[in-house]
């Protein structure tokens, strides 16, 4: 559906040139510059991939009497991750020149909080006990573009920082913390008109500090993402 | 209060032990159709120490102990009373008096005791009047900082019974073994298991998540009820509800172990002081000690059940509680 939407604005665009090209008054010169150029908008949506983190073995221990050994009795193991999640996501851009750009974006998910539950010391059957969590960025980037206006291939760089918040799945306890990210990635423009729409996909690292988490240390995480974005 | 009515609690207190009353076991007694848990109302708690030693501890340093096993549950950031020594005594620590006493008796017909705790409370609204502790010196004793092989740890002791006194019960998080002549214990994550550890260990002078948690259900500060949250539900086996099971609660972040009973008909249990966050829960059966250290024997106590996991994790949010937890377990 997303296709066929995109496919209708460029004819109506191809209809316009259409008409002023059967008018006999001279063409007039272009309303603006070729974009993207300072004051030029970009608004996308689409699809990003977070991957997963493990947390270091839990056991669940007893203090051993010394009389039947020195080390520690585990009643069981406790193996936990947060799983891979797969995030829809939008951004806001303001184009300060053709190559520089902020951005303000939102990305929300659904990782499975998963724990394995084993070797237990009076034989309990091995289980999978899972949560969800709601998992909501608020970001914001600085982006560098690599070709300048009118181009319809443009690499960049961005890089930003975000608020992170996690509801647990009974939607009662919240966990927040700052995420930092750093990505490269292209945009491909289709037409070379003012308004115009485009596929961006990107990949980078996402730093997390906070949020849902058994340690208090930066984990980092490879995200990919594409997304249709339109310039105007 | 006359002599009679305190000596009558004590009865009504041990049959109603039992009672369901939030986090793993707190000792309850029933007024009408309520239960009230058994707490003390005034502090700082006032102890007297019986001014007589035995071989290898003085009574000096018995008191010493002591104190420093009060002051262990004094320090519960999250819970609050005090106490205080209020003096050596002639009296005995079985006497009612008035005094809270604590001290040695030489008990050989119980030979499988090494100390008890003993109450007088106020039926009307589970307030503790009095409370004494003996030690039972037909065993050896010690005071030693590393503990002494052979002897038992005073302050170890003296932490689990200041427990009772305090009105907590006995918890069940631990594994035993039989031996001859009883069980042992292998490793246990709260003082106030009903088996204490070989003579010589000192482990017990600290307290545990388990041990923290319940006397903070107790005593808690207006911040612990902000800031801790329960979980609750049933432990049921084939439809019905499973009285006497051993639900633990276990947060895969801290790794700190909380336990709860479920002691009514429909299974249901209760375990606050739980810090906030996901938490991983097991049911097992009570057979890791006599049912009687535990519960009345009238309770009617289900064994024949396997241990399990709970499928979900459990969240526990802050300063409140997760209910509708039904755990099923299977027959034997």
């Amino acid at each position: 559906m997303i296709a066929r939407g995109v496919l209708l604005v460029l004819c109506l665009f191809g209809a316009v040139d259409v008409i002023h090209a059967q008018t006999p008054r001279p063409r007039p010169p272009a309303p603006t510059g070729p974009t993207p150029r300072g004051g030029s908008w970009e608004i996308g949506g689409g699809y990003t991939f977070v991957a997963g983190y493990d947390f270091d073995t839990s056991n669940a221990d007893l203090t051993r009497n010394t009389a039947s050994g020195t080390d520690r009795f585990t009643l069981f193991i406790s193996d936990s991750s947060v799983q891979a999640a797969h995030a829809v996501s939008g951004q806001l851009g303001y184009y300060f020149s053709p190559r520089w750009a902020v951005e303000g974006g939102i990305r929300f998910a659904r990782p499975v909080f998963r724990t394995e539950l084993s070797d237990d010391a009076e034989g309990a059957p091995d289980t999978v006990a899972e949560e969800k969590l709601d998992q909501y960025l608020f970001s914001a980037s600085v982006v560098y573009h690599f070709a300048g206006a009118g181009s319809s291939i443009v690499p960049f760089v961005a890089g930003g920082g975000g608020y992170l918040r996690e509801l647990h799945e009974s939607q009662e306890l919240v966990e927040t913390g700052a995420e930092y990210h750093a990505s490269v990635g292209i945009k491909n423009w289709f037409g070379n008109a003012r308004r115009r729409f485009g596929v961006r996909a990107e990949g980078g690292f996402s730093f997390r500090d906070g949020g849902f988490d058994f340690d208090e240390k930066v984990r980092v995480l490879p995200t990919f993402g594409v997304s249709l974005v339109y310039l105007f | 209060m006359t002599r009679w009515q305190r000596f009558l609690t004590i009865i009504i207190l041990i049959v109603l032990a039992a009672v369901p009353l939030g986090a793993y076991l707190k000792l309850g007694s029933r007024v009408g159709s309520r239960t009230v848990t058994l707490r003390w109302r005034q502090f700082p708690v006032r102890y007297f120490v019986t001014d007589r030693g035995v071989d290898g501890v003085s009574a000096q340093q018995f008191q010493t102990a002591i104190s420093r096993a009060f002051g262990k549950w004094d320090d519960v950031a999250t819970a609050e009373l005090s106490s205080q020594f209020a003096g050596f005594t002639q009296q005995s620590p079985e006497d009612s008096d008035d005094q809270s006493v604590l001290g040695f008796l030489n008990r050989p017909d119980q030979n499988r005791t090494l100390a008890a705790t003993s109450f007088f409370i106020d039926t009307s609204d589970g307030r503790i009047l009095e409370s004494d502790i003996f030690f039972n010196s037909t065993f050896a004793w010690s005071v030693s900082e590393s503990g002494t092989a052979g002897r038992f740890d005073i302050e170890s002791i003296a932490v689990h019974e200041i427990g009772h006194l305090l009105g907590l019960s006995h918890s069940a998080l631990g594994e035993t073994e039989l031996i001859s002549g009883g069980r042992r214990v292998i490793a246990a994550e709260t003082v106030m298991f009903p088996i204490a550890f070989s003579a010589g260990n000192t482990s017990d002078r600290e307290l545990k998540a388990d041990d923290i948690a319940g006397l903070s259900d107790i005593y808690g500060t207006s911040a612990f009820t902000r800031q801790f949250g329960s979980i609750s539900g049933r432990v049921t086996k084939n439809g019905a509800g499973v009285i006497g099971a051993h639900v633990i609660a276990f947060n895969p972040r801290t790794q700190k172990l909380v336990g709860g009973f479920s002691l009514s008909e429909d299974g249901s249990f209760v375990i606050a002081g739980l810090e906030p966050g996901p938490h991983v829960l097991r049911a097992e059966p009570l057979d890791d000690g006599d049912i009687e250290s535990f519960f009345d024997s009238s309770l009617g106590v289900d064994v024949n059940f396997n241990v399990k996991f709970y499928e979900r994790v459990v969240v526990v949010p802050r300063g409140g509680g997760t209910s509708n937890i039904e755990i099923r377990v299977t027959p034997k």
